[in-house]
């Protein structure tokens, strides 16, 4: 990320897309394509599909938030996991083996669901704690993180990837995401 | 319950990130519906992913790229997503209860199975089992991936116990043969990959007849 405030880039993001919702702007779209398309298609390469494909597929995810954008809610979660959601749906549904039209099992932070007790933790407040979480991982974890988790490689390619034993990426892996899950956990006496 | 959480964080994982199928998805879902420490859980693994897609390298988009997506705009805007109609049984956790359901199967003492018919993932489907009392399930091996999550009642394995909201993987190899221990039915809702293969003369008795 640049030197900019991270903040207050993050709360221009959430107010392009309640900009979309609004007024239909499509100055605002425009800037969030700017943003995000690129990021989507670098995702979706890393993750193992072709350039074609992950144009595309940039474009649908950005098409969807051109859609949904009246059921954001910036108190239920910033504009990067909101975006990042709809493109973890888009690819369940794109890649599976079935070509009948059912909707599969989305995650949704919309503003029509129901109040739940934990919404508080998928605040902005909460996007800060997972930002200041992932700063104390070192940067081998963030590595395997990335390549593990956020581009969904399969353990053995990675292991090969750094000439490592299955068996200690697999144990890496569940610790960076074991230590990640740590400090992120909220008070006992929530639950 | 220690292997059982082990696995389940790698399968969070994949359900986060939308790289499992989706027939697991939905077992998955229904877990989540029934666990919400690990919903909770799943939901800050989105805010790590978006926070990753935030500060990620971009890959150059195509010079039209943005041009076109403007011109389909107006097209995708007025389109309207219906929800499907519920299905009839209010026993079961929300996200089970959008998909249509097939027809109670008998396929063998104190056992029934329906198929729930959610997106497919090439041989991988999703079907609810319903076990009786004290039954237990022919002795059986999988071509894959077996997925269960329980919705009422209670089994255990050779191994392990599960209870409502439990999450059992098992693998092709493990010779598997659960066997109801609650007072009350136990109702399951199973992703399956491949047919199953049942061992034993029950087996052998209803394999002919029973595609599982």
């Amino acid at each position: 990320m640049s030197a900019d405030d991270p903040l207050c880039d993050t709360t221009r993001h959430e107010q392009l897309i309640v900009a979309v919702a609004l007024h239909r702007d499509r100055e605002a779209f425009a800037r969030l394509f700017d943003h995000f398309a690129p990021r989507l298609k670098a995702w979706l390469m890393r993750s193992g599909a072709s350039e074609i494909d992950a144009e595309d597929f940039a474009q649908e995810t950005m098409m969807t938030v051109w859609r949904k954008a009246d059921l954001f809610d910036p108190l239920k979660a910033k504009a990067a996991t909101w975006i990042f959601t709809i493109a973890r749906n888009k690819r369940l549904d794109k890649f599976r083996r079935d070509s009948r039209p059912l909707p599969v099992p989305e995650i949704t932070f919309d503003m029509e669901e129901v109040p739940r007790p934990d919404d508080l933790l998928a605040s902005s407040q909460d996007a800060h704690r997972v930002r200041m979480a992932l700063a104390k991982l070192n940067p081998h974890q963030i590595e395997l993180l990335q390549m593990a988790f956020f581009f969904g490689r399969p353990h053995s390619e990675i292991a090969s990837q750094l000439d490592l034993p299955l068996g200690t990426v697999k144990s890496r892996i569940r610790n960076a995401m074991a230590k990640l899950r740590q400090m992120l956990e909220p008070e006992r006496d929530v639950l | 319950m220690a292997p059982t959480r082990m696995i389940s964080e790698e399968l969070l994982a994949s359900y986060a990130n939308g790289t499992i199928s989706a027939p697991e998805a939905l077992v998955v879902s229904t877990h989540l519906a029934l666990r919400p420490a690990h919903d909770i859980w799943v939901r800050q693994l989105q805010a790590i992913g978006g926070e990753l897609l935030d500060t990620a390298a971009p890959a150059a988009m195509s010079d039209q790229a943005l041009t076109r997506t403007l011109s389909m705009l107006d097209a995708c805007a007025s389109e309207v997503e219906q929800q499907p109609p519920l299905n009839e049984m209010s026993e079961l956790p929300e996200p089970l209860r959008r998909y249509a359901l097939g027809p109670w199967r008998w396929v063998g003492p104190g056992i029934r199975v329906r198929d729930v018919h959610a997106p497919r993932d090439g041989d991988t489907r999703v079907i609810l089992l319903k076990i009786n009392p004290g039954c237990e399930t022919p002795k059986h091996t999988h071509g894959g991936v077996e997925l269960t999550c329980v919705l009422s009642g209670a089994y255990a394995t050779e191994t392990e116990r599960f209870d409502v909201g439990d999450l059992e993987e098992a693998d092709g190899d493990v010779l598997h043969q659960p066997r109801v221990i609650s007072d009350e039915p136990c109702l399951c809702v199973v992703a399956l990959d491949g047919q199953i293969k049942i061992d034993g003369w029950v087996g052998r008795l209803i394999q002919p007849f029973v595609r599982l």
